[in-house]
């Protein structure tokens, strides 16, 4: 395809010829020929040879935040110069360059490559394709163009943060009941004995063994074996309502990484986890152990998008039938928008589980991107304070999660329970 | 996988190697560069003759306009007659002022990579020296002629006398100035990275040969008196052709020389915009890939072939346009020898063929031709198999760079 810079040359070269012709200037038909023999000469090469192209990537899957290496090798597979080529390899807009850059301006002669090599931030959760690789060969002295690209795609997850979180928060008040359950080889809260270890500055007295300290003259304490707790169920509210907010801080964003970081902590402590996510239907990952599971959470809650209107009490109802008895529910939700919160919540408690509402503030992410007036906000507030407070009275724990606090120190707020 | 991805290269100083990076201080220094920046420099120099040769040498040139000047006050314009070119003949008479203006141009161009503190005060030091020598001497010799004489007048007759030099000065530097201009604002452009100077300088070509060419109308040029007689004309119909390529003879000494302003304005063009082009690429290019060796090499490969295209490309083109100009005369002796006909015979000895509509049709009709080959000669793949039978290792030629 011409440029503007050729449709100007072959049009002046046209004009001249024809101004030329009628003032008898010979001066200005060669100047017009000229012009026409460039386009002419020029036009004998055109476009490029073929070009192979391999992206590999350092990761196929990320943690959100992390950096992403990729490696775009472009080969000349002609036997002719590709001319000058402007590779560019399209990138999600969500993904940030940190090094380097995804475009490069190259002349590859038959059989040459080069390899652009670049840097990229992901700093959202998601699933995300990298590609195609878009491709402009442009002429020496620009005057023709032509554009393609190599429809190569490289596909990427990113997972949700996982925040550190402190040990045992939550145990069951309710024991494995069903077969199978087992005390786990590990050290931690329990019943049943252990191991014997020196004391550290902190331990509580009562662990003291003090028959062994009459032995061995040296304070020792006994562990117990860390009693396996039920399994842990986390309902996460990915209606449309949970978008407030900015990109990076709204209630679904600190929701997936508050049950990535939950998951990751519970099922590195052997329990399982079950994870169901509410949106405008209701998808249900059943209770499961390992690293299967963690991965399966991992990439559930990294394609959550915000949409729907789904109430919590349909979301119980279908199942609470399979809810172990007794057993932790964690409910990540603002609560905003869905009258049958309490009612979910105290059928819940109802059925003898501990249930605690994780619950960040949509107010304050509101804030974050439009002006409230103070009055407005002061009542919002107190009408999210109601909303909790009624929780609280259902038999639920209930964090007030703020958006500059750290999940840990949410946490905080379910300490001794 | 991860162990698959290298992280961007580096370079650094090891060894006698020197680094090679993209940055414009260096970048300035690479010899492609230079050598675009001083092509588009002699293709200037050589526009400039070719044109002020063609149109302006003995026509109306400045040194006539200095003689007329001095006729007109009668007496000697301040400007000396070495620096402007009078007395001498030909061509002669722009050498000492074409130098001028590359060294005006050049400064310029120095100036332009100056601070702006820098700028400012020497345009600051212009001035001033420029209003000093406009009036300096007038103001010293009327101020303390009022001094010594205690007396409030106006400047006397033999005061303002003094500033007839500084102006006639002023107007001779304006003259050569104007006349220069493509010059100084070509250099300017090449060498300080300028697109509007460069702009200036063909935009003033054109507009000059487009002037000349009204002028040189036989109706307007008829109406002009006797200034019409001093505009060069080049008629349409010329001698027989001289020059050629293979022993071909194709255009004429005047065809030639006009052919050679043509290429020469697109050499200059292509080349000092190509460099500009060039650098601001580099320029944008964040930190890591001016490092990056692989950016290096392909920079160097970039730069090559743009010499490489200036070279053949603009040659052809120069070729293609003498073949153009040459081709009627090629078809006319074709049909002569093929048919031996009366009709042919008349046909090769009209005369409108061998003028402007024959020319151009035919000229025409060649470049057709030429533009259909691309079709059937595939240039590129011709030239990749030579390239890839004389050199099989090209793929790992060993750049001036190091990678850790």
């Amino acid at each position: 395809m011409w440029t503007r810079k050729a449709s100007f040359t072959f049009t002046g070269g046209i004009a001249l010829i024809l101004i030329g012709m009628m003032i008898a200037n010979l001066q200005m038909m060669i100047l017009g020929i000229s012009f026409i023999a460039f386009i002419v000469v020029n036009s004998w090469i055109s476009g490029h040879g073929d070009v192979e192209v391999q992206r590999t990537l350092s990761a196929d899957n990320l943690y959100k935040g992390d950096d992403l290496y990729v490696e775009l090798l472009v080969t000349n597979r002609s036997n002719r110069n590709t001319q000058l080529l402007e590779v560019y390899d399209n990138i999600p807009h969500e993904m940030k360059l940190r090094s380097g850059l995804n475009q490069m301006r190259l002349n590859l002669r038959p059989g040459e490559s080069a390899r652009i090599r670049y840097v990229l931030r992901c700093p959202l959760r998601g699933h995300y394709s990298i590609g195609p690789v878009s491709l402009r060969s442009r002429n020496t002295f620009n005057l023709g163009v032509d554009e393609m690209y190599v429809d190569h795609h490289s596909d990427i997850v990113i997972f949700p943060q996982i925040k550190e979180v402190e040990e045992a928060f939550l145990r069951s008040r309710t024991p494995k009941m069903y077969t199978g359950a087992t005390t786990l080889r590990t050290p931690g809260q329990g019943s049943e004995f252990y191991s014997l270890r020196e004391y550290v500055p902190g331990d509580p007295f009562k662990n003291i063994n003090w028959k062994a300290f009459a032995r061995t003259g040296e304070l020792m304490v006994n562990e117990k074996c860390r009693d396996a707790v039920t399994d842990l169920y986390i309902l996460l509210d990915s209606r449309d309502i949970a978008r407030i907010g900015t990109v990076l801080k709204n209630p679904l964003e600190m929701g997936t990484v508050s049950a990535a970081s939950l998951a990751a902590f519970f099922l590195k402590r052997r329990d399982s986890v079950a994870l169901a996510i509410f949106d405008d239907n209701l998808s249900y990952l059943p209770p499961d152990t390992g690293d299967k599971q963690y991965f399966k959470i991992l990439s559930a809650l990294a394609g959550v998008a915000p949409k729907g209107a789904m109430p919590l009490q349909a979301v119980t109802n279908s199942l609470s039938g399979r809810f172990s008895r007794g057993s932790p529910v964690f409910i990540i939700s603002s609560c905003e928008g869905d009258g049958t919160v309490p009612a979910a919540v105290r059928d819940l408690v109802g059925r003898g589980h501990e249930v605690t509402v994780l619950s960040p503030s949509s107010i304050d992410f509101e804030r974050l991107v439009s002006r409230i007036p103070r009055m407005s906000y002061e009542v919002l507030k107190l009408e999210r304070q109601n909303r909790l407070t009624t929780l609280a009275g259902s038999g639920a724990m209930v964090i007030d999660w703020m958006p500059d606090m750290d999940l840990s120190q949410a946490l905080m707020q379910v300490r001794g329970y | 996988m991860a162990d698959d991805v290298g992280l961007q290269g580096d370079v650094t100083i090891s060894g006698e190697v020197r680094p090679r990076t993209l940055h414009l201080k260096m970048l300035r220094k690479q010899w492609q560069i230079i050598t675009l920046q001083i092509i588009g420099t002699v293709a200037l120099i050589g526009m400039y003759l070719e044109v002020v040769s063609t149109y302006v040498v003995g026509s109306i040139d400045h040194t006539m306009l200095f003689d007329t000047i001095e006729i007109l006050i009668g007496d000697q314009l301040p400007i000396g007659d070495w620096l402007t070119g009078e007395g001498r003949s030909g061509l002669a008479r722009f050498f000492v002022p074409l130098v001028l203006g590359l060294a005006v141009g050049g400064g310029m161009a120095l100036l332009a990579f100056q601070t702006p503190t820098v700028q400012q005060r020497i345009k600051l030091g212009f001035i001033i020296t420029l209003i000093v020598a406009l009036v300096g001497q007038l103001l010293f010799s009327w101020l303390t002629g009022m001094l010594f004489s205690f007396d409030l007048r106006l400047p006397n007759a033999s005061e303002l006398s003094t500033l007839e030099w500084p102006l006639l000065m002023i107007l001779s530097l304006m003259i050569l100035f104007l006349y220069l201009l493509p010059v100084i604002m070509g250099v300017r452009g090449i060498w300080g990275l300028s697109r509007r100077s460069i702009a200036w300088a063909i935009g003033f070509t054109l507009l000059f040969l487009g002037v000349h060419a009204i002028l040189a109308f036989p109706l307007i040029n008829g109406q002009l008196g006797d200034y019409g007689n001093s505009v060069s004309v080049i008629g349409a119909q010329f001698s027989e052709p001289t020059v050629g390529i293979f022993g071909l003879m194709l255009v004429t000494k005047e065809q030639f020389a006009l052919i050679m302003i043509a290429i020469l304005i697109m050499v200059f063009q292509e080349s000092s915009y190509g460099v500009i082009r060039y650098l601001e690429y580099a320029y944008r290019l964040p930190e890591s890939c001016k490092r990056d060796p692989e950016y290096v090499r392909q920079m160097d490969n970039v730069l090559n072939t743009h010499l490489k295209h200036t070279f053949g490309f603009l040659g052809l083109t120069g070729i293609a346009t003498m073949v153009a100009l040459g081709f009627h005369s090629v078809l006319l002796g074709i049909v002569e020898d093929s048919t031996g006909s009366q009709w042919a015979g008349q046909v090769s000895e009209s005369i409108e063929l061998s003028l402007t509509y024959g020319l151009v049709i035919s000229a025409a009709m060649f470049l057709s031709i030429m533009a259909l080959l691309r079709f059937f000669v595939p240039w590129e793949r011709l030239w990749g198999l030579i390239y890839a039978r004389n050199t099989p290792e090209a793929a790992s030629q060993a750049k001036e760079v190091v990678d850790i």
